[in-house]
């Protein structure tokens, strides 16, 4: 079985490849994308397991993002976890109603990112945790 | 002035004043036009349907007297200058009105034409001026919180990638690291949190300064923040070889307070108790009732550290206080967690002091108030001035599905309490206002006026309507059990000690229900 991956959307190049080696070092593979208008054309082409989105982003911010998957059938099934800089008192409800599984805010403690990202695709942890560490 | 015309509002009993005072405005000046009322009550309906551009006052009128009438004007018609015209030269009266925001106190026998005039149109600029600082100061209020939120944003991104890199060189995911790196990076690792932490509180304080701090009230177990917040500083206590104890008075009933911030305020506690604790030291957290005042809970966090000055108690919680002799100057965080726990503490009603002694401790000490669950129960278990025959709490748990992704489990949940509230006999039965979580779970707590049996009836309309609604079939799991609640015995009780008793029974089982297991008996599973 593939490993599962995992769609970094964030316009920040250095998060993505920070978190593109913490992921792949929990055996997810992952694929990246800088602005809201790609994040949608990669996850129609990846079909990624699972998204971590950033709220501010240049050409469709992570609310348009949410919008679009949900709107999508072959991407709305999607888990999606926000990962911003944002205010969460400001934030948190309208992006767990717009259709995300989690909020955090920046900077999250990898512990927790994980936990959720596990709590979010069962099955496929239990694929990724057969593999040797 | 608009546009250069003066509309005076004239409120006065005495016509010969009225006259008199008209009379001196009126004459010779075609710009100022006088409207004359002999009552506080019709005065006020004039401003209310035309604001003038100055209030005269006198003070004793048919309807109200001294004091109370200018201050019923300032709080009626704030931003319009007034003017007090008094028979009285009384300056103790006129210090004060002028404190409490009048503009000008005049003595009628004292006043010529040109007098009044001038002291009016000074009267109508100060207004104009205090009013536009309170505008400016509004402004620069408001700039100032969009400016810190705005930093605080932008510098949690480069923090962020601290955090990242500092920890995947830790976790050696960038290869292997020497022993005297890795203490290095640990160090920044360190930094990092604090840094995180003083953000955090940067947008906290400024949020408490402008009413902005959101609490979510419920019905809260203390002992369980209290046990949760000394798991979560444990770690913290350890490292410094600090003992970190708790200590819970025998039973505490619900607080209503926001849980999340309650924790946070005891959180800040005991990070400043530790910190100002030597090793080998010890901190205590207690939470008890007091006698005395048998409304509220008291939470304390004593420590056996270096103690606060005298001089440093009265200030500690103000915002940026920084105690100038505190034992950890090196890294003394932004002063704001004490004003940050000031406030949210008294957002809930409660307040927040501290008791010290230099060299042997200090204990910090607020107060949440109760909530009495007696009262709410007083119309479910009593009927015609008795106590009820049975009474049954039910237990409603919602556990989300692994796979509901995607679906909003809050909504759900606050759906669900929504139906719930339908489903029972409004008079008859309550919602308790307790929900609670375990693990994922959320927990609903019901008292029905009823026995088992019959709360079966009950039971099963709860899981028809609670599975139907909410698209909660898709997303949840449904449990619902049922226990009866003991009675205590009438023998020559008042009603309201039986009442009490059956509340603190139910307390007691609606606190092991939100701990436990669904009740055993009576367990319907959908």
């Amino acid at each position: 079985m593939d490993k599962p991956k995992i769609l970094i959307v964030d316009d920040d190049p250095d998060l993505r490849r920070a978190l593109t080696i913490r992921l792949r070092a929990s055996h997810y593979d992952t694929v990246q994308a800088s602005d809201g208008y790609s994040a949608i054309a990669v996850a129609q082409k990846e079909q990624p397991n699972l998204i971590i989105l950033d709220l501010g982003l240049p050409a469709g911010d992570g609310f348009v993002v949410l919008e679009r998957l949900r709107g999508n059938d072959a991407l709305s099934s999607i888990p999606v976890i926000v990962l911003t800089a944002r205010d969460p008192q400001s934030n948190e409800h309208k992006t767990l109603q717009a259709g995300a599984l989690a909020f955090f805010q920046k900077p999250v403690d990898n512990s927790d990112l994980l936990d959720m990202i596990r709590t979010a695709m069962p099955n496929a942890w239990s694929a990724a945790a057969a593999l040797p560490s | 002035m608009n546009n250069g015309h003066t509309h005076v509002l004239l409120i006065e009993d005495n016509p010969g004043d009225a006259d008199l005072v008209r009379l001196r405005l009126v004459e010779g000046d075609s710009t100022v036009d006088v409207s004359c009322v002999n009552r506080l009550a019709d005065g006020l309906a004039s401003m209310a349907k035309e604001p003038p551009s100055v209030v005269l006052l006198d003070l004793n009128l048919p309807d109200s007297h001294g004091a109370d009438t200018y201050r019923e004007v300032l709080e009626k018609a704030p931003g319009v200058p007034v003017v007090i015209l008094s028979g009285q030269d009384d300056e103790a009266l006129a210090m004060k009105a002028i404190h409490q925001g009048v503009q000008d106190y005049l003595v009628k026998g004292d006043i010529t034409s040109n007098h009044l005039e001038r002291a009016m149109r000074y009267a109508i600029e100060r207004q104009a001026l205090t009013r536009s600082l309170e505008i400016s100061r509004h402004q620069q209020l408001e700039f100032k919180n969009q400016f810190l939120s705005h930093v605080s944003h932008e510098l949690r991104t480069p923090l962020t990638c601290i955090y990242q890199f500092v920890t995947i060189l830790l976790d050696g995911l960038a290869g292997d690291i020497n022993p005297e790196q890795r203490w290095h990076l640990s160090t920044v690792l360190e930094s990092v949190h604090q840094l995180r932490a003083m953000i955090r509180d940067l947008l906290e304080a400024t949020r408490a300064e402008s009413g902005k701090i959101r609490i979510e009230p419920r019905f809260v177990l203390v002992d369980d923040v209290v046990r949760q917040a000394a798991s979560m500083m444990a770690p913290t206590a350890k490292e410094k070889h600090v003992r970190l104890e708790v200590g819970l008075g025998t039973r505490i009933p619900f607080v209503y307070a926001d849980p999340e911030r309650v924790l946070q305020v005891l959180i800040n506690l005991i990070d400043n108790a530790i910190k100002f604790t030597p090793g080998e030291g010890s901190v205590m957290v207690k939470a008890c009732i007091v006698d005395a005042d048998p409304n509220m809970a008291y939470i304390s966090v004593a420590d056996t550290g270096c103690g606060i000055a005298p001089e440093a108690k009265a200030l500690i919680f103000e915002r940026l206080y920084q105690d100038p002799n505190s034992v950890d100057n090196k890294r003394s965080g932004l002063g704001l967690g004490l004003f940050i726990a000031k406030e949210l503490v008294e957002l809930h009603g409660g307040r927040i002091w501290v008791a010290s002694e230099i060299g042997s401790g200090s204990t910090f000490s607020f107060t949440l108030p109760l909530y009495s669950l007696a009262k709410l129960l007083f119309p479910v278990i009593t009927y015609a001035g008795q106590l009820r025959e049975a009474i049954t709490l039910v237990r409603i748990e919602l556990t989300p599905l692994p796979n509901s992704h995607g679906s909003n489990w809050k909504d759900i949940c606050q759906q669900s309490l929504d139906t719930l509230r339908r489903c029972v006999f409004l008079d008859k039965d309550l919602v308790l206002p307790v929900s609670g979580n375990i693990g994922i779970s959320t927990i609903f707590l019901v008292a029905a006026s009823t026995d088992l049996e019959r709360a079966e009836i009950m039971m099963k309309r709860i899981r028809e309507q609670l599975g139907v609604g909410a698209g909660f079939k898709a997303a949840g799991i449904l449990t619902v059990s049922a226990r009866a609640v003991p009675l205590p015995s009438t023998n020559g009780k008042q009603l309201e000690d039986l009442v009490q008793a059956v509340a603190d029974g139910v307390t007691e089982m609606a606190a092991e229900a939100l701990a436990t297991k669904p009740f055993q008996k009576a367990r319907v599973q959908m």
